[in-house]
């Protein structure tokens, strides 16, 4: 199609701001699907994303669109991941765009996250359109909206289209007002083939599909081409479009975006922000932008089960032919038997693999704190990264320990204020920026270690701010802090699996929350059992175990026998779930401790 | 020989610490379960003759002096070796009495539980000791020099000093079998759900620790013995010749058949169990159904070490025993919770205290 009639747009929105309800309604709009084909959440297709209204994976839609000038467009709706730990592949749908709808909820305002993804669009020079969105609700105020807008953001918002994507307000307008306000694409149909890849996915009978956008030139089926990072050549075999049915076509031109396979085994070949280009008449340069997948975080995952291992692993290999962004490696553990250590982007990355291999591959999983990747200077002069405790060297061995630093954007409402500063505080933030946005809301930019976000730092945002706090982070760069490990002795024996990495100054606080914690999760064995807190072979904190007294039947009433023997019975189950370390069991709960030792002060019993 | 069992469910009211089956129902209902226990001793086979018995509850001396005679009369074997029956302190006077006597019975349980009246009003009990006193004075003067007082370690409230009170009471009143039960805490009792729940009614929050309870049974085993009461199984103690004799047959697994609601039977080297509500197990008679069900094998293999074991007279273990179990009884021998003496396997004093830790290598092995 000529590109004059083409029209690339995504959509920006919080979360619950209703992005995937308007994205249905433009798609009954336009007639892409018919009334009764509807169902909430068209485009969320994997179960996760419907359940935590939460787009994971990518998507672009087609729609056929015929405006009020009386010229039929196509208008390709780019999908996006809509959460923080997403920004890069966030930021490559947003290049395959030239324009994006900026959906504010008109009650709730513009919040972190939206705000993080419209500087991100407006960095690739995307035209933005403000919409408005829930205006049928009592409590819109969309006039105190369309002014935060233009605060916050910095955007005339004046021609904001006041809109309601359940009731089906505004829709008409916002097509209108894309077709006229978003820039047709402007790549060259002659020039050699240069597309971008935004989104891939395994499929079990075509291997990997690329969703992508073509630049320049045009691409068909039978056609040679290669993919820029890893100079591998393919062969065309499909190629289409969704609308959000999947519809095949023997051509895509310029200005277009579409799916796309090739034989392409691994997902690792296509990777998210890479340069497709034909293999004979290649571009001379890439798009720019592509960035090898980093993982940021990383945590232990271990089977609850250990003859489930070989399971597990299977699991993860069939979960990384979808996801190239997180990556594994086994590790062993004496408390947890065999397991992996993996790499997510971020901690709800990590929960998604979590969730996805206990629901679809159904394993219980047992995960190990998660951490993040340090950079260590050792005495010899050599340069290590860590990421894992057990392979933190010696305290001796140690010249210089250097951290993940992010910057965060923290928007939530004055009355909070006191509580939320006290936590950033208390997590080693350094304050940057500190502004009133009007409408009683506080935007607040800190410098935080990635440490101190990973363990529970989502969770007391929300507690101190009653849900009223929005948050969006980047890495910025790594920072010298003396950082330790902590090691917990169980009977004397070092329990690897509860071991952490943490700031020297807060090792003596959490080693000793740490220890009182699974002093009351781990029950009284035969024998008294000492836990230590230990860095290196110094002692920092202790309690005892005492030996149990009495584990006893009273009672044999009426020659009740099998009420005994379940009663024992259970007690044996319960055991067998244990984990022994040495001579003592260890609950699985006692693992999680370690999860939550991150709030100090308010432990409770 | 054989015993029998008699379940009579039925309370006045429903302790806290309570996790039987036990309760407070209509009186039309106790008229009916009292027409289907006889139908059921009635209908049972008696290819053998009970030389004890044991009219447990609930609370027996609730019935009246003609009821309790006239359900008795329905059991074959009288007058039994021993035939007990359990009775609430302050439930009855002289006239029932008389009529257990003339029953049968032979030996009296009563649920004393606790001298301290506080400890008392916490658990719903409305008796004082001074009511006990009462009654084991009655007991004696009619002939029943026989009889046991129940003590419970671990009510709300209660303290080694208190339980101390108690023991003195005991030692006054000089009965010559007492039992003595540590507290179980399940969801079967109120007291208990609340305690496993964190909770605070029935002075959850106020139920001693375990090293309490520890201490109170400890100092109870001391002064009892010295009372001429040796420990003869886990929570029973008696002067010589006074051990409860149906109740030894639970711990050397020889026959006896339970009749009425929740009651258990072993004959045949079969267990089996009548259903455990009141209400279905009238219901079933109306219906003309047998009450029983889960009916399964004995397994003595393993029942002859965590059920015997409970008793102080020890197990005696075969070579083919001690060779499958070698690894647990060294293991326990070693830890101290074990004795081996005269080829009997016997649970050290500490051991009866963890005897679950033992017991549980004897199940499914």
């Amino acid at each position: 199609m000529d590109p004059q009639h083409i029209r690339n747009f995504s959509i920006i929105a919080h979360i619950d701001h209703g992005k995937s309800t308007l994205a249905d309604r433009l798609l009954e709009f336009t007639g892409a699907l018919s009334q009764r084909e509807m169902m909430n959440q068209v485009l969320d297709t994997m179960d996760l994303e419907r359940e935590r209204g939460i787009t994971i994976k990518a998507h672009a839609v087609r729609l056929e669109y015929k405006a009020d000038d009386g010229q039929l467009y196509q208008l390709n709706l780019i999908d996006t991941p809509g959460h923080v730990d997403f920004t890069y592949e966030v930021s490559r749908s947003l290049q395959a765009c030239e324009g994006a709808l900026l959906v504010v909820d008109a009650s709730q305002g513009v919040e972190a996250q939206t705000l993080a993804n419209t500087y991100l669009a407006l960095h690739h020079n995307l035209e933005i359109i403000p919409v408005i969105n829930k205006i049928d609700l009592p409590a819109a105020e969309p006039e105190r909206i369309r002014e935060q807008i233009e605060q916050v953001v910095g955007l005339d918002a004046s021609g904001a289209i006041l809109a309601s994507a359940k009731q089906g307000i505004g829709i008409k307008e916002i097509l209108e007002n894309v077709v006229l306000l978003v820039p047709p694409p402007a790549g060259d149909p002659k020039a050699p083939l240069r597309a971008l890849i935004f989104d891939s996915w395994f499929d079990p009978y075509r291997g990997v599909i690329m969703l992508m956008r073509i630049v320049d030139g045009a691409i068909r089926v039978g056609q040679k081409i290669r993919l820029w990072a890893t100079n591998k050549t393919f062969e065309v075999e499909g190629l289409g479009y969704q609308t959000p049915k999947p519809v095949p076509t023997q051509e895509l031109s310029a200005g277009e975006a579409g799916f796309i396979f090739a034989n392409v085994k691994t997902i690792s070949d296509a990777q998210i922000g890479d340069t497709i280009t034909d293999a004979i008449n290649p571009c001379e340069e890439p798009l720019p932008g592509f960035q090898e997948a980093k993982p940021m975080v990383f945590a232990g995952l271990y089977p609850v089960e250990s003859h489930e291992h070989n399971l597990l692993r299977e699991a993860l290999e069939k979960l990384r032919l979808n996801d190239s962004s997180f990556n594994f490696e086994p590790e062993s553990s004496v408390a947890l038997g065999f397991g992996f250590r993996c790499g997510f982007l971020g901690l709800l990355h990590l929960e998604i693999v979590q969730e996805r291999l206990e629901r679809e591959f159904n394993i219980d999983l047992i995960t190990t704190a998660p951490g993040v990747r340090y950079k260590i200077t050792k005495t010899s002069g050599e340069l290590i990264e860590v990421d894992n405790p057990t392979r933190f060297p010696n305290p001796s061995e140690i010249a210089r320990t250097e951290e993940p630093i992010i910057e965060a954007t923290v928007i939530t409402r004055e009355e909070y204020l006191g509580e939320i500063l006290k936590l950033l505080e208390e997590k080693r933030g350094e304050q940057k920026k500190f502004e009133y946005i009007g409408g009683g809301r506080v935007l607040l930019t800190y410098e935080l270690p990635l440490n101190e976000i990973v363990l529970d730092f989502y969770d007391r945002l929300k507690s101190a701010s009653r849900g009223y706090a929005s948050l969006d982070y980047h890495l910025s760069g790594f920072r010298a802090s003396p950082m330790v490990k902590l090691d917990v002795l169980v009977a004397g024996e070092p329990v690897d699996a509860l071991s952490m990495i943490v700031h020297r100054d807060f090792a003596y606080e959490r080693g000793k929350i740490l220890i009182e914690r699974l002093r009351k999760l781990i029950p009284r064995q035969m024998f008294e059992v000492a836990l230590q807190a230990a860095i290196g072979n110094k002692v920092i904190a202790r309690e005892t175990i005492p030996a149990m007294r009495k584990n006893v039947i009273a009672k044999c009433y009426g020659g009740d026998i099998s009420r005994k023997r379940k009663l024992l019975e259970k007690q044996k189950e319960g055991k067998k779930r244990m984990k022994r370390v040495g001579k003592v069991e260890i609950p699985q709960e006692a693992f999680l401790a370690v999860l939550k030792v991150g709030n100090s002060g308010d432990d409770q019993d | 020989m054989p015993g029998v069992y008699l379940s009579f469910p039925f309370c006045g009211q429903k302790c806290t610490y309570c996790n039987f089956g036990s309760g407070v129902f209509p009186q039309s209902l106790s008229e009916e379960y009292l027409a289907a226990l006889k139908h059921e001793i009635a209908a049972f086979g008696w290819n053998w003759t009970p030389d004890t018995l044991f009219l447990g509850g609930g609370t027996p001396s609730l019935m009246e002096p003609d009821v309790i005679e006239d359900l008795l009369d329905a059991v074959p074997g009288k007058p039994w070796r021993e035939a007990t029956l359990e009775a609430a302190p302050g439930s009855f006077d002289a006239a029932k009495v008389q009529a257990w006597i003339r029953g049968g019975v032979n030996r009296v349980s009563l649920g004393a539980q606790s001298f301290v009246t506080a400890e008392l009003r916490r658990t719903g009990r409305r008796h004082t000791a001074q009511t006990v006193e009462a009654d084991c004075a009655l007991l004696r003067d009619r002939g029943i020099t026989n009889f046991n007082l129940d003590l419970i370690a671990g009510l709300p409230g209660q303290t080694p000093a208190s339980f101390q009170e108690s023991l003195d009471e005991i030692a006054r009143l000089d009965p010559p079998h007492v039992s003595v039960y540590m507290l179980e805490v399940d969801e079967d009792s109120r007291l208990g759900l609340e305690i496993l729940n964190h909770g605070s009614r029935y002075g959850a929050g106020d139920v001693p620790g375990d090293d309490a309870i520890v201490e109170m049974y400890e100092t109870a085993v001391d002064r009892l013995a010295a009372l001429g009461m040796h420990r003869y199984e886990i929570s029973n103690f008696a002067k010589p010749g006074f051990e409860s004799e149906h109740n030894l047959k639970y711990w050397r697994l020889e026959p006896y058949a339970g009749f009425g609601a929740d009651a258990h039977s072993l004959d045949g080297g079969v267990r089996w169990r009548n259903v455990e509500s009141p209400s279905e197990y009238v219901k079933r008679w109306r219906e003309g159904r047998s009450p029983a069900e889960d009916r399964t094998e004995a397994c003595f293999a393993e029942e002859k070490f965590f059920v015997g074991l409970r008793l102080s007279e020890g197990v005696r273990a075969t070579d083919t025993e001690r060779d499958f179990y070698r690894e647990p009884i060294a293991r326990f021998i070693e830890q101290g919770l074990l004795e081996d003496g005269g080829g009997v396997l016997r649970l050290t004093r500490r051991g009866v205290l963890l005897s679950n830790e033992v017991f549980e290598e004897f199940v499914n092995p």
